[in-house]
C-alpha cells in the first residue's frame, strides 16, 4: 500500500507566528528605535548627564531631537510606550526631564495625527518643555502634571494641561492656547508674543508679557 | 476544450434553463444545478437532483446531456427510466429477444436507457425500496447484467431525480443514496425569471431533430447489429446533430475531446491545503474515539470529549465514496475554472453538494438550524454549515495539521521521533495509523 503520509513529505512548516507576536515585533522595533534615536540626542546635548536649560541649548537640542526622528515611523500610541521607558532604568538609564520634554515635543510636532493624548497619571516623571513649538492644528492633551517650560515657543496648537504646571509656561509662546486645568507656576507667559494662556487654578506669577492674554479663573490677569 | 465546455454552460443558462445563481466562486456567479450537471456528464459521475415538480430538475439534465453528448433530445427522453411502483427491469435493462427465444436463442435486446451513454431515472423515489437494487449495479459500475448477458458502458453519466416527500413517493435507499456523488437541489428561480420561462415554453425545440432522432431510434432497436457496428453507426448521426448544434453557436465536444478532458481533470492535483483539509473533514465524519470508528448503529458515549466535533452531530460514516466524489468534482471544478492545482476553495464548494444525501445528522443537529433562514434545502444546508466548521477548525491549525502529517511521514520512514500531538481527530487518526493508539 502507498505511504498515506507521502504527499507530505517534502512539507516544511512555517515558523508559527501569531497575529500578536507580529504586532509586539514591530512595536518593539519601533521602541527600540525611538530609544536609540534619544541616546543619540543625550549623547549630544549632555555629554555628562547635566544639560542646562538656556535659549541657545533649547533651540539645538530640539533641532537635534528633530534631525534624529526624521524619517521614524511612529504612532501615538508609541509615544505613550516612550513614556513608560522613561521609568524603566535598564532601559533608558539616562532620563533628562528637559531633554525628554524636548524630545516628546519633538515626536509630536512631526506625528501624522491630529490630537494626542498622554497620560502621565501614575507615573514618576515630571516633564519639562513638553508642548514646545507645538504647530497650528495640533491639540496636545496631558493628564498629569508637567514641570517647568511647558509649552514655551506654542506655535499656533493648543495645548491642554488635565493637571498642573511648573514655572515658565507658555513662555515666549508665539500663538495658540494653553488650557492647565490646576495651578501654574512663577513667570507664566514670560516674553509671550501672542495667543492665550487660560489657567482654571491658582497662577503663582505672571512674568513680563509683550503681547497675548492670560486667564486665571476666568479672569484676565494680563495685559 | 475549457472554452467550449463553459460554451455549453452560457448556451444552456442564456437559452434553455432559466435560474438565479445560488454558488459564488473566486468571484464568479454560477447556479449549482447546471455547473454540477455539468461536471457529471464530464466526469461521468452520478447525480441526484431534488425538487418541486415543474422546476427543472430533468430537463436541466437533458438539455446539459443533449448537448454535452450531441444526442438529440428526443433520443434522451425515450432512454429515460420514469420512476413508478409497477417499473420492471425488462423495462429498465432489458428483455429477452422473443424472435431468438422462440428459436431455441436465448438472447437480449438491450434498453435504450442501458445503451445511452446519458441515463435519466425521473422521479427515483416513486421506485419502490426493492426495485432499486435494479439500478444499483449499472449506476455504480456501469455493468448492465440480464440473463447471462452484460452490457458495459465505456462512457456514461447518471442523472436522478426526485421530489419531496408525498404520497407517492418511498425512501431512497442509504446504499443507493451513497451511490450519488453529488446531490443538488433546481430551486425556483423566482417570479420575474418564472414569467420569462412563460414566454419561452417552445425552447426544447432547439435541441430536437426528428430526422436523427428517428435514425438514432432505428439503430438503437436494432438487435442484429452488433454492438460495435452499432455504436459506430450512432456515433455517426451524433456527428450529424454536432452539425446542427454547431449551427446555434455551439461547440460540442467529440468523443476524442471529452476523453482528454476527463485525462486532464484525472492528472489535476490537490494542493497541500486542500489535501490536508479533506483528510480533516473525513476525520470529523468517521471518527469514534471509543469504538474505532462511527457506527448507525452505535450511540456516542456520555461526556464524550470529542462532542465539538462533527462526529458528535452525525449518526453514520461516511462512506469511502465521498473522497472519490469530492477529488473528482473538486478536480472537474479546478479545471473548469482554469486552475492549476484544487484548492481549499474548490474542496469547500464541492463538498456539501457531496456529503448532503450521505449523511444523517442528529436531531440535536438539525433542531439548532432547521428554522434559520436559508435558500437551500435543509441537508444541504446543514451541510455548508458543517462544511464551513471544520474548514474554520482546520484554519485554526492548518500549519500544524499538515506539520502532524509530514511528521508521521518521517515516521512511517523510520525516523525517532514521536507523532504531534493535537485535540483534533486528525491527529488521533495519524496515531492509530502509525499504531501509536
Amino acid at each position: 500500500m502507498k505511504n498515506p503520509f507521502f504527499e507530505f513529505k517534502d512539507f516544511r512548516p512555517k515558523k508559527r507566528e501569531i497575529p500578536l507576536d507580529k504586532i509586539i515585533a514591530s512595536k518593539e522595533k519601533v521602541m527600540d528605535a525611538l530609544i536609540k534615536a534619544y541616546d543619540r540626542l543625550v549623547e549630544q546635548e549632555a555629554k555628562e548627564l547635566v544639560w542646562l536649560v538656556s535659549y541657545h541649548s533649547v533651540i539645538r537640542a530640539y533641532a537635534n531631537a528633530e534631525k534624529s526622528i526624521k524619517d521614524m515611523q511612529y504612532g501615538v500610541e508609541d509615544i505613550e510606550e516612550f513614556l513608560f521607558e522613561i521609568e524603566n532604568p535598564s532601559r533608558l538609564p539616562y532620563p533628562i526631564m528637559g531633554l525628554c520634554g524636548l524630545y516628546i515635543s519633538a515626536l509630536c510636532n512631526h506625528i501624522k495625527e491630529k490630537e494626542i493624548i498622554l497620560d502621565l497619571q501614575n507615573k514618576n516623571i515630571n516633564l519639562h518643555l513638553l508642548g514646545y513649538r507645538l504647530p497650528k492644528g495640533k491639540k496636545l492633551i496631558v493628564y498629569g502634571d508637567l514641570g517647568d517650560f511647558t509649552g514655551i515657543g506654542l506655535n499656533g496648537g493648543e495645548l491642554l494641561v488635565e493637571g498642573n504646571a511648573g514655572n515658565w509656561t507658555g513662555a515666549g509662546m508665539r500663538m495658540g492656547k494653553i488650557v492647565v486645568k490646576k495651578n501654574v507656576g512663577r513667570r507664566t507667559g514670560e516674553d509671550m508674543v501672542g495667543g492665550e494662556i487660560y489657567v482654571e487654578g491658582k497662577i503663582l506669577g505672571v512674568g513680563n508679557v509683550r503681547y497675548g492674554r492670560i486667564y486665571e479663573k476666568g479672569g484676565i490677569v494680563s495685559p | 476544450m475549457r472554452k467550449s465546455l463553459k460554451n455549453i454552460y452560457d448556451f444552456i443558462s442564456d437559452h434553455l434553463y432559466f435560474y438565479r445563481p445560488d454558488l459564488e466562486i473566486n468571484g464568479e456567479k454560477y447556479n449549482s444545478t447546471l455547473l454540477f450537471s455539468l461536471l457529471t456528464t464530464v466526469v461521468q459521475g452520478k447525480q441526484l437532483i431534488v425538487g418541486e415538480p415543474g422546476l427543472g430538475k430533468t430537463t436541466s439534465a437533458e438539455y446539459i446531456c443533449s448537448v454535452f453528448y450531441q444526442i438529440p433530445l428526443g433520443t434522451i427522453w425515450l432512454s429515460e427510466v420514469a420512476g413508478h411502483p409497477e417499473q420492471t427491469e425488462e423495462k429498465i435493462v432489458g428483455r429477452p429477444n422473443l424472435g431468438l427465444l422462440n428459436k431455441g436463442i436465448e438472447s437480449v435486446v438491450w434498453s435504450n436507457f442501458v445503451q445511452l451513454p446519458v441515463k435519466i431515472v425521473d422521479e427515483i423515489n416513486r421506485l419502490p425500496e426493492t426495485k432499486q437494487s435494479i439500478i444499483l449495479d449499472g449506476v455504480d459500475r456501469g455493468n448492465w447484467q440480464y440473463l447471462n448477458e452484460m452490457f458495459t458502458n465505456d462512457e456514461y453519466c447518471l442523472f436522478a431525480t426526485a421530489n419531496y416527500q408525498d404520497l407517492g413517493t418511498f425512501t431512497i435507499i442509504p446504499p443507493m443514496l451513497d451511490r450519488f456523488d453529488v446531490m443538488v437541489e433546481s430551486k425556483h428561480p423566482g417570479a420575474n425569471i418564472s414569467y420569462l420561462i412563460a414566454s419561452f415554453y417552445k425552447k426544447d425545440e432547439l435541441l430536437r431533430h426528428e430526422k436523427y432522432e428517428r435514425e438514432l431510434n432505428k439503430l438503437l432497436n436494432d438487435s442484429k447489429l452488433s454492438y460495435e457496428i452499432k455504436i459506430e453507426r450512432i456515433e455517426k448521426v451524433y456527428a450529424k446533430f454536432s452539425k446542427h448544434l454547431e449551427k446555434m453557436g455551439l461547440q460540442p465536444i467529440s468523443k476524442q475531446k471529452r476523453k482528454a478532458i476527463q485525462n486532464e481533470i484525472e492528472d489535476m492535483e490537490l494542493d497541500l491545503d486542500a489535501n490536508a483539509f479533506l483528510r480533516t473533514l473525513i476525520s470529523e465524519l468517521s471518527f469514534c474515539y471509543k469504538y474505532g470508528q462511527k457506527r448507525a448503529n452505535e450511540k456516542c458515549e456520555e461526556g464524550c470529549h470529542f462532542t465539538g466535533y462533527l462526529c458528535h452531530s452525525i449518526k453514520n460514516c461516511i462512506s469511502n465514496r465521498f473522497p472519490i466524489s469530492v477529488k473528482l468534482y473538486a478536480k472537474a471544478l479546478a479545471w473548469f475554472l482554469g486552475n492549476k492545482k484544487v484548492n481549499v476553495e474548490h474542496i469547500k464548494t464541492v463538498a456539501p453538494y457531496a456529503l448532503s444525501h450521505r449523511l444523517q445528522w442528529k436531531e440535536e443537529f438539525i433542531a439548532i438550524y432547521e428554522k434559520e433562514t436559508r435558500v437551500d434545502p435543509l441537508p444541504i444546508y446543514l451541510a455548508k454549515v458543517a462544511v464551513d466548521k471544520v474548514l474554520e477548525r482546520y484554519g485554526e491549525q492548518r500549519e500544524s495539521i499538515k506539520e502532524a502529517l509530514a511528521v508521521a511521514y518521517d515516521i512511517s520512514q523510520g525516523k525517532q521521533i514521536a507523532p504531534l500531538e493535537g485535540d483534533h481527530p486528525i491527529y488521533w487518526e495519524i496515531k492509530r495509523d502509525l499504531g501509536e493508539l
